[in-house]
Formats: structure tokens, sequence, C-alpha cells
């Protein structure tokens, strides 16, 4: 059973990583790990391995003076944990295996009573464990004695020593079925053997620990003590006697010695207690780092602190910068940070962490931390419990847009609501921002609010139960200063009551009492009681309860504040473009970073975790990146701002339908929804499957999209920034004039910038031209003729006939203009102009030869030999190809595409193909025209080029092309509304048949990586995949008509009678298939429900393999919710049943409609 | 020992937020207008600092509610909480660091559409101790303009002051280090306070404060008012 529901919460991990993608899922359905790391406190390479309830009993304390019988010592019932460094006991019986229920694995975040959330217990690294006995116990039961290295730094220790020296010696006896007990033991033994090597780090972290000193018998005390903090050499705040620090040391002394010290301390109710009254300053670093987990991100790697500082010495920062203004700042009323030691203590921790963690960085306030730390710790201390606090006790609070510290105030407001409704009326009454005063206190943990003694006293408490204290604390002051408060009316009255109460913390809290123990209750002692007391419904559950509450909100407010400030910051040119088109750049370049950074994440995850799953058998091996997932999104931290080619096209393709792909790929959901802020949500949201562009169209590539990039790219780093973007978009749609974007297309044309443009040129410029114009035209065209206006919609598969036409027309606009362009052309050398007549007979006749001898060699493959340029993408090109649309070859092409050979498929037309396509246009044009200059122009011997004048002047000669420039190229840029699924057209488009559907369908279900991320997804995409096929097919019909009716056209007018021959043989193929395609392909309302049947037909098996596929993930993961719903055992067999229900419903909701 | 008037003045309080780069002087500017003090190291601002000071004019008294807020930059997102309701705000820069002036610009922007309608903005460049002109002494520093190029300055007084008018800001140059120009930004923002905002609720009304502000800053710019350095009232 344990193994089946196992299995069962791995097929959900296999089949939709999105789960573990999404923000807020992941949030609120943290990963068993996780769990288990914030309850332990470990590092984040822990998992949960085996776990066994077991009771632990610790000897009494004076067990070698042989009172054994009298009393058992203390025995604790719980859970015994194994991962793979550490063994663990909580008296807390959370719960991490597989089928355990969410609220099994995170009791921990209840209520503490004091324990925090490991409760009593120990956390053992296995390096710490010297021995381990099987005990021959009567009762069959299965019982450990554990022997750990309690005391181990005392290597010097002698016989006499041993004796002082008792040795830690605890039983743990297990419950559970032998086998089970076995199993524990197996891994036990495992972890042990791998961890031998580990005790060489134990010996120097526990060496640093200032209890080893402590214990020590007094000759030994000799050797000098382990740095514990500034406080050894400038004193500790507070006055010694009155903090009663010798006794609380005592007390401590005992304590340590009987229950273990460190890294092998058990914590026993008496632990929390000691903590509660305040810690003594000389174990009170060890205690945080303890308490906290640091010390076992130390014991990982001892040396990384003293590593960094070596490693980037001498290096500058930013951040170096901003720490060196705050040093002398930071707590200046402490002597040691009036000296050069204290200082420098300061600068290197903060420095070393800059480094390691260069996406927080510096922030101000983390010297006021560092620097409270300090006191008490030493730097490398210090350093870890630095990125504790960072990444799991305080998140977010310190990064770049600070958005953990807003988060918590949001979270700390709604508490006030709930817990003081008359306060919280009068604060917004009054109109006082509470975060105003409160966000200094959990910033700086209080430490720049309260006296330093009593801020110490909190960060005690904090250390081991979390978060949650800060917002107890914060609770309990404002419950105590109510009655003034509600006399405060503004901001600053609010803050002088405050202010005041900090001040006279240490004073009685009832000085008039007759009673003498009332009367010696302070202040703060009142405040703790009420925190811990009153407050104590305060838990760490109802905190992230309330974080996941607020997250979205002000994660949204922080990156529309980010947009503002990014926009307004843009240059003069920004002000070219609308603040609407301005605000839907930015959110269409931010999101295709982060949805680009989110794909690979989960691709590189997935990677990693069959990497994984075929080494070991660690679950959930994915979970050690949980922070990662959180990151890109803007309001988040440092995100990604630089966009790389790749980026660019698929940006392009969210807004102009030329940059999408003639490719077969995923089928495009609605991402273009809700763009207010949003549009982080349509990742999200999105299941789709994880092709490289994930739910979006296969952005395509061409040379015109390079040009583009390159001439945006003002810097050349072969990357482009938001200000990139901006200056490059308000080129094209900011001036609106035509000389404007004419001579903008001419520039981009331009390499050297010499104001020439060469033939090479001249053909990419309407390669380029048919590029963008091949999904139709878009904008204001031909006013004369009112028909056509309507070509805005033409692509939206309802109207084409008008809009055909402008596109037919386009297409004539465009070899007009190649023929222009070479006719008004000047040479480059005059001289060559005499050569001309000679040279053309020869070369025409050698042309006809050549390509007739390639249609010869490939009847099929029309691969063109003479393909110098390496643009691969086939399909962008297979369409620029046949648009020139007069040759009959193109319908050849068309016809092997239609019927889908492999061969077809393996064409490699390059853009040089489609120049010879042009060659070969203008070359009949010139055999009709006669034309000597024409065929000059096509002489590589004879260099020629145009200038702008008279690339202005070829263009203005058209109308169509001026049109073009005027408006629709500029228009073609859908910057705002983004382009809808509706008038997308989506991929195949021409090259889509349905024999060649099978393969794109599956790929759509089977993803990327293995086919395994996708399949959930599969169901719900077989739909759009249907609605594709539907479309494509008309467009392929209606395409293929047309290019055949050209081609007809054409054939009548001019074409040779050799090639005639030719022509009709495909022709009649083509036909073939054009019929096999789509059988009524005429009128346009009835053409899509015929469409629609025949895609059905045709495609029946195609559905039922891929809905069978699709239905069985969407069964699957169905009968992981109901797993996981009921609690831990029911795995199997209920799951499976759920699973047959499941696919039953998928299946009719998904194709009934 | 603040007041010398002898009969009460109206007196009203004005929340005035500072904003600027890191390290321009923010909070040494209050610190010396505040408490007529310098300090090298004081405790840093985490979020915001709050201090109170007053300002005798002749006919009222104002009292400032200063926001002195963090500088580095990541404290950005937090400043709209500060600078809300705000009816008045001191745009700092570096005299001596062209980048901080085009921050400065960036603030008064952000300024001028989320803060309250009819926000007092002044925009001071301060370290003039460092520049040649005005070097320390408040006397001789008056009026010196664009004429003499500072040691260290690298911000003409020309460049600010031309933005500063086009924007409808007051403008000063200061320094919190000497002194120097300190306390007429504050007496000036006080004058510049439309009398409506102040009656009102704050934040509220006052829509023509702009324009208002416009002309008072011509006045300003003579009459510099003697007694103008007042007591601490924290």
């Amino acid at each position: 059973m344990l193994n089946l529901s196992s299995f069962v919460q791995k097929a959900q991990q296999f089949l939709d990583p999105t789960q573990s993608l999404n923000i807020t899922d992941s949030d609120r359905n943290p990963s068993k790990a996780s769990l288990f790391q914030s309850q332990f406190r470990l590092p984040s390479s822990q998992h949960p391995l085996y776990e066994i309830t077991a009771e632990l009993t610790i000897p009494p304390p004076n067990a070698t003076q042989g009172e054994r019988d009298r009393d058992r010592g203390y025995q604790y019932a719980g859970k015994l944990h194994l991962s793979e460094s550490y063994l663990c006991f909580s008296t807390t019986p959370s719960s991490f295996l597989q089928s355990a229920s969410t609220q099994t694995s995170s009791i921990f975040t209840g209520q503490t009573h004091g324990g925090g959330p490991s409760g009593n217990g120990f956390t053992f690294p296995l390096s710490a464990v010297r021995r381990v006995e099987r005990l021959h116990s009567q009762n069959f039961q299965f019982a450990l004695a554990i022997t750990t290295w309690n005391g181990i730094s005392q290597d010097a220790a002698k016989e006499k020593d041993k004796k002082d020296l008792r040795e830690q010696r605890i039983t743990l006896q297990l419950a559970g079925t032998r086998p089970a007990c076995e199993r524990f033991c197996d891994g036990l033994k495992k972890g042990l053997r791998s961890n031998v090597g580990n005790v060489g780090k134990l010996k120097k972290v526990v060496s640093e620990c200032y209890s080893e000193y402590l214990l020590r018998t007094e000759d030994q005390k000799n050797a000098s003590p382990p740095d514990a903090g500034l406080g050894m050499l400038f004193k500790y705040p507070g006055d010694p006697k009155k903090l009663r620090d010798r006794a609380k040391m005592r007390l401590w002394a005992e304590y340590l010695r009987d229950n273990g010290r460190n890294l092998t301390l058990i914590r026993q109710p008496t632990f929390h207690k000691l903590i509660r009254v305040g810690l003594p300053n000389r174990l009170r670093g060890e205690m945080w780092e303890l308490s906290s987990g640091s010390i076992y991100l130390r014991l990982e790697n001892p040396t990384l602190y003293a590593d960094t500082l070596a490693k980037y010495s001498g290096r500058e920062s930013l951040a170096i910068d901003e720490i060196e203004k705050d040093l002398n700042r930071s707590l200046p009323e402490y002597p040691g940070f009036q000296s050069e030691e204290g200082i420098g203590r300061l600068r290197r921790v903060l420095t070393a962490y800059s480094w390691v963690n260069a996406d927080v960085g510096y922030c101000q306030a983390m010297n006021i931390v560092v620097a409270a730390l300090l006191i008490y710790m030493s730097e490398a201390q210090a350093f870890f419990l630095l990125s504790a606090l960072c990444d799991r006790l305080v998140p977010g609070y310190y990064s770049t847009t600070m958005y953990g510290t807003l988060l918590d105030q949001k979270v700390f407001e709604s508490l006030v609501e709930k817990t003081m409704p008359i306060l919280w009326d009068h604060l917004v009454k009054s109109d006082v921002q509470l975060s105003v005063v409160s966000l200094p206190w959990f910033l700086s943990l209080y430490i720049n609010s309260m006296p330093l003694v009593f801020a110490f006293r909190v960060l005690d408490v904090f250390f081991v139960e979390g978060p949650k204290v800060l917002f107890q604390v914060g609770l309990a002051i404002l419950r105590i200063n109510g009655e003034e408060l509600l006399d405060a009316t503004d901001d600053g009255a609010f803050i002088s009551v405050l202010k005041s109460y900090f001040a006279r913390l240490d004073e009685s809290a009832h000085p008039k009492s007759e009673n003498p123990k009332l009367r010696a209750v302070t202040r703060f002692q009142e405040l703790m009681v009420v925190a811990f007391k009153e407050f104590s419904g305060i838990t760490h559950s109802s905190i992230t309860e309330s974080r996941l509450k607020n997250k979205d909100a002000v994660l949204n407010n922080i990156e529309s504040f980010a947009k503002r400030t990014a926009i307004r910051n843009l240059g003069p040119d920004s002000k070219l473009l609308s603040p609407d088109e301005l605000g839907a750049l930015y959110d269409r370049f931010y999101g295709v970073l982060y949805e680009r950074q989110q794909r690979d994440h989960i691709l590189r995850q997935e990677q990693a975790r069959r990497g994984k799953n075929s080494r070991s058998r660690i679950p959930e091996a994915h979970s050690s990146d949980d922070h990662s997932i959180e990151r890109g999104r803007v309001g988040l931290g440092p995100s990604e701002s630089l966009m790389d080619y790749d980026a660019f096209r698929e940006f392009l393709a969210g807004m102009s339908k030329w940059a999408i792909s003639d490719a077969p790929s995923t089928p495009r959901r609605d991402t273009s929804g809700d763009k207010q802020g949003g549009f982080y949500n349509s990742f999200r949201r999105s299941d789709a499957a994880m092709s490289p562009w994930g739910a979006g169209p296969e952005p395509a590539t061409h040379e015109f999209l390079e040009r583009l990039f390159k001439n945006w790219d003002a810097g050349s780093t072969s990357t482009l920034t938001l200000q990139n973007v901006v200056s490059g978009m308000a080129r094209i749609k900011g001036k609106r004039d035509i000389m404007g974007t004419i001579n903008y297309f001419f520039e981009l044309h331009d390499d050297d910038g010499d104001g020439k443009v060469d033939r090479e040129g001249i053909l990419r410029m309407s390669e380029a031209l048919l590029f963008l114009s091949r999904r139709g035209l878009e904008g204001s065209l031909s006013p004369s003729n009112s028909t056509l206006t309507l070509n805005g919609d033409s692509l939206n598969g309802g109207s084409d006939a008008p809009g055909q036409s402008v596109n037919e027309r386009f297409l004539g606009s465009v070899s007009a203009f190649i023929r222009r362009c070479f006719e008004y052309a000047d040479p480059d050398h005059p001289q060559n102009q005499n050569a001309i007549q000679d040279v053309q007979e020869r070369l025409d006749a050698q042309k006809l030869q050549d390509s007739a001898d390639e249609e010869l060699a490939n009847p099929d493959a029309f691969a063109i030999g003479d393909d110098d340029d390496d643009d691969d993408d086939d399909d962008d090109d297979l369409l620029a190809m046949d648009s020139p649309a007069a040759s009959p070859k193109s319908s050849a092409i068309r016809s092997d595409l239609l019927t889908s050979e492999p061969p077809a498929l393996q064409l490699n037309p390059s853009s040089t193909t489609f120049q010879t396509d042009d060659d070969a246009l203008a070359r009949r044009r010139v055999s009709k025209a006669q034309s000597v200059k024409a065929n000059a122009a096509l002489d590589p011997s004879n260099p020629l080029h145009i200038t702008l004048p008279t690339f202005r002047m070829v263009v203005l000669a058209d109308e169509l092309l001026e049109q073009f420039f005027e408006s629709s190229f500029p228009a073609s840029f859908h910057i705002i509304e983004g382009l809808s699924s509706s008038t997308t057209p989506t991929s195949a488009s021409t090259l889509t048949t349905f024999s060649s559907l099978g393969m794109g369908a599956g790929r759509a279900v089977n993803a990327a990586l293995g086919g395994a991320p996708g399949v959930a997804a599969g169901g719900r995409g077989l739909r759009g995949v249907l609605d594709n096929i539907v479309t494509d097919g008309m467009r392929v019909a209606a395409e293929v008509r047309r290019r055949m009716e050209e081609a007809q056209r054409e054939l009548e007018k001019n074409a040779l009678p050799g090639q005639r021959n030719d022509d009709d043989d495909e022709e009649d193929e083509e036909e073939a298939g054009f019929e096999r395609s789509s059988g009524a392909g005429k009128g346009p309302a009835y053409r899509g429900d015929a469409e629609r049947r025949s895609v059905r037909s045709s495609d029946r098996d195609l559905l039922t393999g891929a809905d069978a596929e699709a239905s069985d993930a969407m069964g699957r993961s169905t009968s992981d919710i109901g797993g996981s719903g009921g609690s831990g055992g029911s795995g199997g067999n209920g799951g499976s049943n759920t699973a047959a229900a499941g696919a039953g419903k998928v299946v009719g909701v998904e194709f009934d409609g | 020992m603040a007041d010398s008037g002898n009969a009460p003045k109206p007196s009203s309080s004005v929340k005035l937020v500072l904003l600027g780069e890191a390290a321009v002087g923010k909070s040494s500017l209050v610190l010396r207008f505040v408490n007529n003090d310098f300090q090298e190291n004081k405790e840093p601002t985490i979020g915001a600092a709050f201090l109170t000071q007053k300002c005798n004019l002749p006919t009222r008294t104002i009292k400032f509610e200063i926001w002195d807020t963090a500088g580095q930059e990541r404290f950005a997102s937090l400043a709209p909480m500060y600078y809300r309701n705000a009816q008045a705000a001191l745009v700092v820069y570096d005299l001596t660091k062209p980048t901080s002036l085009i921050k400065a610009k960036h603030w008064v922007a952000e300024l001028q559409r989320q803060a309250s309608p009819g926000i007092v903005i002044a925009l001071v460049g301060n370290k003039l101790d460092l520049t040649n002109d005005g070097a320390g002494s408040g006397g001789e520093g008056e009026g010196a303009g664009a004429d003499g190029e500072g040691d260290a300055r690298k911000v003409t007084t020309e460049e600010a002051k031309t933005y500063a008018e086009e924007e409808g800001l007051l403008f000063f140059e200061t320094s919190a280090k000497t002194g120097y120009n300190v306390t007429e930004v504050f007496t000036a923002i006080a004058n510049a306070i439309p009398e409506t905002s102040l009656k009102t609720a704050r934040g509220t009304g006052a829509s023509h404060a702009a324009a208002r502000s416009e002309e008072q800053r011509v006045n300003l710019n003579g009459a510099r008012d003697p007694n103008a350095k007042e007591g601490c009232a924290c």
C-alpha cells in the first residue's frame, strides 16, 4: 500500500510539472521535503527518507552514580526521522511520508507552546553518532541505543577525563512492524556509513562553539575560549548582574552537561524555558545558531565564509559601496562598532554575504541585524545565520523589491484589524498608516526599535519559534498601548507614543500595585506575556495563510510601481508612443522574459528529475530548488531584464502575425486575456505542454527579424533592454509618417550604412516585404477600393475573398518593386554597361539549363542546391518561396507538402532558394520583355545598388507599397491588443495536412521532454488542436485554390511550352491533394462546416490515440487528488476508481462540445 | 524657547517628505534643520525616520512633520507609503554627482503623478561646501550662479534651475555641513504651502498650489527671514 501510494504521488509530479511551478500552489502545498526541512531547520539538501514512531528514553542525569533503578529517566513518544545526513526525533507527531496528508506533515506550524516547530527531541547529524547498538530486549521490542560524539572536541581526553565526560547514550524504542524497523535500521546503517567522512567537519564546527569551552574541566580552561562575539572584547550590552547572567550560565551548563551540547543537544522542556528567560551572553550566539538551524548550514560547508572572502578578495561591487556607506552607522552606540575591529567584522560578513547571494546583495537594515549578531557570535556564525534569515526566517525582507517586508506589513495590518478592531478603526479614521511605524520593527527585527537588551530577548524566542514571534510582539505592543494610541490622531503622535513606550520597557508594568511581586514585573515581561499568551493563536500556519492571501496583491502593487517607474524613466523617444502602448510593451517585454524563464526552469527541473530518478530513489528531488521557482517575477526581486534573439522572436510573435512561424506547433491558448497587471497569471493558468515556446505560437525566424533585432540592439550587446525595444518600436510606430518608415526600412537593409543597398539587399528587401505580407496586410489600404478595407480581418478565415485580392496585388507590387529597383539601380562600375549585352544571353541560357537540371535531379524534394545561407527555418521559406506565386515550381512543392511526404519536409529551401526563385521570376519577365537592363541586374559580375531616393521613388511609384509603408507595416505591430487567438493564424496554416496532423498533435501531447510533462495538458489541449485543424484546413484549401488559379493564369500568359507539360502534371497532383484535403472549399459560409466534418472523420485515429493518452493522464491526476485528499491510508484502491470515473467524464466533456 | 511672538499665531502642521538618491545628504539636511547639527555617523534610516520641527512665519506657525526616507534604491517601492498625503516634498540631489540629479528628476515625476495634487516640491542641490562657490560662509554664496565652476561641482546651477523652472519647483543649493541655505529651504516651503490646504485636512484641496508656489518663489528669493532658525520642537 505504501508503495502504491508513493507511486501515485510520483506519478502526479511526473504528470503535472506545472504544479510545482505554480507559485500559489507550491506555497499552498509545499513539498514534504520542504516541510521536513522547516520543521527541523535543516538545509535544503535533506529529504525525509524514513520515519518511524518511536519512544525516546534519556537516562536520568545521575545515571552514572547508579541510581538507575529509582528513576528511569525521561521518556518521550514521538517520531523518528531519517534524512541523508540527519537523524531527528520530535515529539511533534508530524509525518512526511508520501502518503501523509498535508495536514499531518505540517502540524508543526500550529501552536507550539514555546517548543518551537521541532518540539522536544533532537536533531543529530549522522556524523555525530558514534555507535548504534541493537538492544536485546525481552519483549520482542526493537530498541536501539545510540551513543554520540558528545564533546568530540576534547580529543585530548584521557582516561581520567572520560569519567567526567559522561558518554551521551540514549535509547530509542521503535514501534512498528519488524520489517518496518529493519528497513529503518538499514537506512540508518547506510546513512551512517556515508557520513563517516564528515566527522572532520563536525569537529571543526563544534570547536567553534562556546559550549565546548564551557564544559571543559577546570584544568583545560587555560585554552583560549572560542569566539563568542564582540561582546567578549567590548562587553555585552546591559548589566550582567541585572540580567543575572551568571545564574543563567550555571543553569545552562547543567542542562548541557545532562543533555548534550551544540550538535548533540537534546531538547527537553527545560531547554525552551531557559530560552524564554533570556540567553546568557556567551551562549547566546551558539543557541541562536542551533535553534535557527544555521549551524547545520555551517556544518555542511564549514569553510564557506573564509573561502568566499578569499575568493572575492579585492573585488568591488555596488553592494560593497552601499555597505561601506552604512558601516559607521550600524549600532553606533555600541562601543564595538566604534572600533576598527567591529567595523571590520561587519564589513566582512556583509560583503561575503553579498557575494554568495548576489540577488539580495545588501539591503539597509541588514547592517543593523548583522551588527547585533556579531555582538554574540563569530563572523562565520553570523554569516550563516544571515543566510538562514534571508532564506527561511524572513524571506524576501531584504530582496531588491522588499516584497517580503511589504507582504508582512499587509499581514500585520490584517492581524491588527482582526484582533483589535477598535484600534484599527481608529487608525483608518485618523488616516494613520500603521506600516510607517511597524515596518522598521520587522525589517530590523526590533533591534533598532527597542533597547538592545530587550531586542535580544525577542530574538532569542524568534530563532526558536520563527517569524510569527515578530507578529506576536508587534500585536502585543499595540495592545498594551491601545488606550494611548486611541488618543493619537496622526502619524507623529502615534510614533511618539510608541517611542516613549520603548524607552520605558525596563520600568515596572504596575508601579502602583500593592503587590510587590506584581510591582516587580517589568513592562518588557508584560510584553512577552501578552505576546505569547494573549496572541498564542498567531501561529506559523495562520501567518502563512495570510501571506498567501495577500501575496498577489502585494506583488501586483510592487510590479505596477516598478512598471510606472520604468516607463517614466524611459528616454525621450518613448514619448512617441502612447502611454498605453508603453504599458503594453512593458508587459509584453517582461511577460516574455518571465515565461521563458519559467519554461527553462521546468525543463531543467525535469531533466534533473529524470537524472535523479534513474540514479536514486530520493523522492521529490526537485524540491531543493523550491526557492528558485519563485524567481523571475518582477515583484520578487532581481529578474531577467535583457532579451536575447529568441526571446525577441517570441516577443514579436505575440503581437505581429508575420512573426509567427508557419510550422505546426502547439496550439495557442488565449494568453492575451487579463492584461491589467495580470500577465503573470497567464502562465500559471496555462497548462500547455512544454514546447520550447510554451503555450504561445512558435515564432518565425527570418533574416528580417535578425535585422530588426540588430537594429534595435543599440549597444551591440546581442541583447535588448526595455529601452532598446521602446526606442526601436518608437521608430516604427512613433511618427506615423510614411517617409520615416521608408527611410527606416531602407536603413534596416543598408548593412554598412553607406546609403546604398546592393543587389543582395534589394532581394532581401523584397523578401522581407513578402515575409511581412505573407499573412495578409493590415491597416487601411486602398481607400479607393472600399471592398478592400476589410482586409484587416482577412485572416480571420471568414472573409478571405476581398483581402486576397489585395494580397495578390501586393505580390505583384513586390515583383514590380524588384523590377523597378533593378531598372533604376545605379551600377557600381559604369563601364560594365557595355558588357551587359554579351553577358546577358549566355547567362540566361545557362540559368535555364541549371534550373532544369535541378528539377530533374530532385523531382520531389526540390532542394535547390546553392543555399549558402544556412537559414534553417524550412517552413517560413517554404511559404516565402511560394509567395511569388507566379512560379509553377512552387505549386509542385505545394503538392508535395500536401501529401506530406517526409522528403518534402526535409526540403532545405532557404532565403537563397527564394532568391533563385526570384531570379526565375525575373528571368521570365525578362524573356517576355526582352529587357537587357533587368538581365544585367541579375548578373553577379555587374555590381549595382540603389540609394535611398531611388528606393523611395520605387516605393512611392506603387500605391500598395506606399500604403504598406504608410499604414500596414506600422499597424502590423499589435502592441496593445496583441494577437487574440481568433485572429492568430494558427501554426501550420498552409502546411498542416491531415496526415501530418497526427504528428502535430502527438507533439502537442507529448511535449518537449520525453513526453511526460505534457500528458496532463493533452486532454484539454486537444480541443484547441481540433479548432486549428478546422481553420487550417480551410486555409489550406483556400490557399491552394488561389495558387492554382494563379499558376494557371501565369502559365497561360507566358510559360514556355516545355515547362507547360511539367506544370500540368504537377497541377494534377496538386488538384488531387487539394480534393482530398477539402472537398467543398468554395462557399465561405458553408466551408467551415464541411471542414469540420472532414477533420473529424479523417482524424478519428489520432483522436482516439490522444484521447486514450490524455484521459489516462486526467484519470491519473484525478486519482492523485483523491489519494492525497483521503489522508494517507486509502491511497490505492479509491484512487483508481476515481481514475476510471475521471476518464469517463473527461471524454464526455472534451468531445461532446 | 521656540516662540518669540506674544500673540498665539495660527499653527498648522505640514507633512513633508524627503526623497533622493542614497548619500545625497537627506538626513543631514533634516538634522541641520531640526537640531542645527551635523553628524558623520547617524543611525541609518530604516524605511523612514520621522522628525518634527516648527517654523515661524510672520503670520503663522508651521509644524513640519518630516519623513526622511531611506535612499537605497530598493527602498523606493516603500516611498509611496511615505509621500502619501504629503503637502511638501524635498527632492535632494548631490551637486557633485550628475546621476543624483537624474534620480531626482525621476522622483519629481513620480511625485507629480502619484502624490497629492498641489504638493509643493523643492529641488535641493546639496553639498555646496564641496564646490568653490558658496564654500561655507552663508553670506557670500548668495546668488552665486553658474559663473564659477567649483572643484567638485558636476551639476551647474543653470541646468538644475532651468529644470526647476520648467517643472514649477522651488530651487535651492545648500550645504548641510555648513548650514548654508538650509533653513531657507524650509521657510520657502512653509510660505509656499497654500493657506487653503492648511485649513482643510491634510493632503486635500489646494489644486492651484503649483501656480501659487511659483509666485511665492519670486518673493522668496530676495527676502530671507532673519529669524528663520527655530528651536527644536520635538
